[in-house]
């Protein structure tokens, strides 16, 4: 929690890159508008029209505004850098600070993402959701974001051990997270296979699984699959950045010592 | 004492590129002491670009065209851009640690040495993510190419076109790092904000986007002159008159980061303060 508290303060104190993560996260809806927008016309693609693809993107707005807010270039550069063997000697457990540290930062852009979103949806006009369930499944669905985020960025990170820059490794995360998420283009428009690969892995949770049940493309008994889902993705990366961490820690060398 | 014999301009012009090529190929030798980092890398690259041709191979299975563009000119599109942000990452990426040299007071070292400050810093690193972007945006290239029915006489424009589209990237990028001299921080976020913008709206044909888009990707930040303008004249979407802007856009883009560097440099007041 003190970690969590320290990372939203250093977060909010840096207003600029609080307002460039919008920024980013506006451009690409923007972009998307126009595209799906000359796409779509007054047809529909994938089982989409215009005014449900228009809550599609300003679902996917919020998500990966959120997602892209967490502080990983700051755990990255602690293992880049060194500073993780200084972590090793401290009495705190580094997965669990540097989870704190990244929610934290996350909690700093919550503000920024709703005004944004607030914005985008009374200039927009997406379609409203399916029923009243649908809305508070979707916001509960939304929340699993901040350990799923996490859970992927941590993963990316470690890779740190191995590599000498975080940006290569960054980008890959970022376009898997794109594609897979099915905020690139809706997974309903893959091919049966690779619809297949994209719900079998945890990217899907941060665009498709709330715009799913908003839109009631599932029934509420679907939405709560989902939602047990994106719960055990959550548990699962958690863990599986647990195993690595264990093997990678032995490779520690710092400035080639 | 050939040397001095040579024309002033032309022994610094000289050193520049032997510093150049110097430094870089000493990152090279530095790559390959690390081949897991140069592997994880350039996969790293491969995934990006696999992405972009698994997107786009999707969205042609669901629309037969894109405001008149067909898969394989798209694919062109895509496939040049990749090019140009991986020949900034192999051949300057060290424009990108601008910021964070500034903010650690790491531009000391190089202004106290006989060459230029923009050569030392573009020179000090090599992104291995650019491996895979180049090879698989050639092959991206190539398979447009030829899907797309261009044929061999237009081979040099396309040679040309990676070229010139290779230094408006760096240019730009490097001019908008070099804002991190005035604005300080670690992360060179204008360029990264640019990079966004190319990466979602100069994929797509720039006709699907408003008027504003438009004139800023062509003449503000001219983005367009990277990929966009020479597909479409090589498509047939634009007369061959715009290949003219893109020699242009390589001298703008050139200059404006040279400039913006000298001015940062100005402005450069060491760390700590």
């Amino acid at each position: 929690m003190a970690f969590a508290t320290i990372a939203f303060k250093r977060k909010i104190a840096y207003k600029t890159t609080w307002l460039f993560s919008v920024l980013f996260g506006g451009w690409a809806l923007l972009a998307g508008l126009a595209v799906w927008n000359h796409l779509i016309g007054d047809g529909e693609i994938g089982g989409y029209d215009w005014q449900s693809m228009k809550a599609y993107l300003v679902i996917g707005f919020l998500t990966t505004t959120l997602a892209w807010a967490g502080a990983e270039w700051d755990m990255a550069n602690r293992i880049l850098d060194g500073l993780v063997a200084i972590d090793l000697t401290k009495p705190v457990d580094f997965q669990r600070a540097r989870a704190g540290e990244y929610i934290g930062g996350m909690m700093a852009s919550v503000p920024a993402a709703v005004l944004g979103t607030v914005i985008a949806v009374l200039v927009f006009r997406p379609a409203g959701p399916v029923s009243p369930l649908a809305a508070a499944l979707t916001v509960f669905s939304l929340l699993f974001i901040f350990p799923l985020a996490f859970g992927i960025s941590y993963l990316a990170i470690l890779c740190c051990f191995v590599t000498q820059r975080f940006l290569g490794i960054q980008w890959a995360k970022d376009s898997m997270v794109a594609f897979f998420s099915g905020m690139m283009i809706p997974i309903a428009l893959m091919p049966g296979w690779l619809q297949g690969v994209a719900w079998a892995m945890p990217f899907v949770h941060f665009t498709t699984t709330p715009a799913s049940i908003y839109l009631g493309r599932v029934d509420t008994a679907g939405a709560l699959g989902l939602i047990a889902a994106e719960a055990a993705w959550a548990v699962g990366l958690l863990v599986l950045g647990r195993l690595i961490w264990r093997q990678l820690v032995k490779k520690v060398t710092v400035h080639g010592g | 004492m050939a040397d001095t014999q040579t024309p002033a301009i032309a022994v610094p012009v000289r050193h520049v590129f032997a510093i150049y090529w110097r430094t870089w190929f000493a990152q090279i030798r530095s790559i390959v002491e690390y081949p897991a980092d140069l592997w994880v890398m350039a996969s790293a690259g491969a995934v990006w670009n696999i992405l972009q041709f698994a997107f786009l191979a999707v969205l042609f299975a669901n629309v037969p065209d894109v405001a008149g563009w067909g898969y394989h000119e798209m694919l062109l599109l895509s496939g040049l851009l990749s090019v140009a942000g991986g020949c900034n990452a192999l051949f300057w990426d060290g424009a990108w640690s601008t910021g964070a040299m500034v903010i650690k007071g790491d531009i000391d070292y190089r202004i106290t040495r006989p060459a230029p400050v923009i050569i030392q810093v573009g020179s000090s690193h090599i992104g291995m993510q650019s491996i895979g972007e180049v090879v698989f945006g050639v092959a991206m290239m190539v398979y447009g190419w030829i899907g797309a029915g261009i044929g061999f006489a237009a081979i040099p424009i396309g040679v040309l076109a990676i070229a010139c589209a290779a230094v408006i990237q760096s240019a730009l990028v490097t001019a908008l790092c070099a804002v991190n001299f005035w604005i300080k921080g670690q992360a060179s976020i204008f360029a990264f904000l640019m990079i966004e913008l190319q990466g979602n709206a100069m994929k797509m044909p720039l006709g699907i986007f408003p008027i504003a888009v438009r004139l800023v990707a062509m003449f503000i930040v001219p983005v367009a002159f990277i990929n966009f303008v020479p597909v479409a004249v090589v498509t047939g979407h634009m007369s061959a008159w715009w290949l003219a802007g893109i020699p242009a856009a390589v001298v703008g883009s050139v200059l404006l980061a040279a400039g913006v560097y000298r001015l940062g440099l100005r402005a450069y007041d060491s760390a700590g303060h």
